[in-house]
């Protein structure tokens, strides 16, 4: 019941507008729920508010209009709620932007890196020539190598001895021993179990760590 | 490594017979200065009673900075060419080369090593077991001359105190002439003599002093190879008091089968 007078002070300003706003007071009651302002629901209060007068004082009249001011008091409210939310939204949605623009200052002109802090690299994963094997692979390749080199010198040598008729074409290898005038005459059976040592020791030889 | 048997090849080319024992590069810092090869060690060589030094090779490991041309140095020796190009090398590398001292078959295996700081961690992995340490920097580079205390030190940490032969090469000396060449070798036999190491200036390009240097180096892991073997066959045998298996200098003259047990002795 106290709405109808509020509603009767600002008739003067409501037709003030109604001028400059061809929709007037009627027209709010065609917005989108979504975009309602509480200027919208006391305009909408007002309206009903002139058309519950019209009706006259008929009881049932008076009973009506008691629920119908509650519900636009609770119409009042939501929006109400609903702008403040919307609102601190905003604010929040605005200080998150300042910050992102302030990180982006801040960080490296060059293509926007971001800072690894000490002992880190970026890695250009285009670039082919890019950092890719550990250092366990590369050991392990280094050996290999090794190992492989010194079975080469080891052919090499050996078929130099071939070469200058040091080891006969039809003899084996195992007896080419005994033509070293450095070495003592052995047994087949041993020169050959030395060669397999020789070989061995050769094969197994990695990186000196074993010395 | 030093134990490792090496295969008895073709014979050695004639640049790599060691009939007599190589002479320093300079006497203001060399590891000894005898002209000739230790009394017991001639002998031994004389009546082949070498043991096993004959079938093994000592291990010579060369570091210094990157571009001091190690590897110009090393493929110089071993395989008598200069490329002016200069490639990294990668990790490590070696090469073997054969000679024979004083009539005995005799190897060496020389590591090559990467100057690069990348690499350290998997070059110094191959410093152990060197009976000989070369460090290498650039005669033209005062620089690479004053960081070979700090290789020197990284290669000795991972081997016995006193157990390498320890030199100091300066390269490329083609590069220094005149009073230049004297005021960089004056510093670096200073440095030489505070590392307890023998000087060398070579020339990789040129070839000047590279035979002569690793002939040095040879002959002196030889003679130490030769000397350690006596003596261990000699504890060996006051240990376990078996006589017959070696025959000593002054030992009565050997018989062919007696010299054949002493060559086998420790294969």
């Amino acid at each position: 019941m106290e709405e109808p007078p509020l509603r009767e002070e600002e008739e003067e300003e409501e037709e003030e507008d109604g001028e400059a706003e061809e929709e007037g007071p009627e027209g709010v009651l065609g917005k989108s729920p979504f975009q309602l302002t509480t200027e919208d629901v006391y305009d909408i209060s007002y309206v009903m508010g002139r058309e519950l007068m019209a009706l006259g004082s008929d009881p049932r009249v008076t009973q009506l209009q008691f629920k119908i001011v509650r519900v636009l008091e609770m119409l009042e409210a939501l929006v109400n709620e609903g702008s403040l939310t919307a609102e601190a939204l905003r604010m929040e949605r605005d200080n998150l932007r300042q910050e992102v623009e302030g990180l982006r200052r801040q960080a490296p002109p060059a293509g926007g890196e971001v800072n690894l802090g000490p002992d880190k690299i970026v890695v250009d994963l285009t670039d082919p020539n890019r950092p890719r094997f550990t250092l366990q692979e590369l050991r392990d390749v280094l050996q290999e190598r090794n190992k492989l080199k010194s079975q080469l010198l080891l052919v090499q040598e050996e078929l130099q001895c071939y070469k200058s008729g040091l080891i006969p074409p039809r003899e084996g290898p195992g007896r080419r021993r005994e033509k070293n005038p450095l070495v003592t005459r052995t047994s087949p059976a041993s020169s050959n179990k030395e060669e397999k040592t020789i070989i061995r020791k050769l094969f197994s030889f990695r990186s000196g760590k074993q010395t | 490594m030093r134990s490792s048997l090496m295969p008895l090849g073709p014979p050695v080319s004639r640049d790599r017979v060691i009939a007599s024992f190589p002479k320093w590069y300079t006497p203001d810092a060399c590891l000894q200065f005898k002209e000739h090869f230790h009394g017991q060690v001639s002998a031994a060589c004389q009546h082949r009673t070498t043991g096993t030094v004959g079938l093994k090779f000592s291990k010579v490991v060369v570091v210094g900075d990157l571009y001091v041309g190690k590897t110009s140095l090393i493929h110089r020796f071993c395989k008598n060419v200069f490329n002016h190009d200069y490639k990294a090398t990668i990790g490590v590398d070696f090469e073997i080369e054969r000679f024979e001292i004083a009539g005995i078959p005799y190897s060496l295996q020389i590591w090559d090593t990467a100057g690069q700081e990348k690499f350290k961690c998997i070059a110094s992995a191959y410093y152990r077991g060197a009976q000989v340490i070369i460090t290498a920097f650039d005669l033209t580079d005062v620089q690479t001359l004053e960081h070979t205390r700090q290789w020197l030190e990284d290669a000795l940490r991972e081997n016995e105190v006193g157990s390498c032969f320890i030199f100091l090469v300066g390269t490329k000396k083609d590069l220094l002439s005149g009073a230049a060449c004297e005021q960089a070798e004056a510093e670096a036999v200073h440095l030489a003599n505070k590392m307890q190491a023998e000087y060398w200036s070579v020339s990789a390009k040129t070839g000047e002093n590279v035979k002569a240097f690793f002939s040095r180096v040879a002959a002196l892991a030889f003679e130490q190879s030769v000397l350690q073997d006596l003596e261990r066959r000699s504890s060996t045998r006051l240990q376990v008091g078996d006589g017959d298996l070696i025959r000593m200098e002054g030992s009565p003259p050997e018989t062919p089968e007696s010299r054949k047990a002493s060559s086998l002795g420790c294969c």
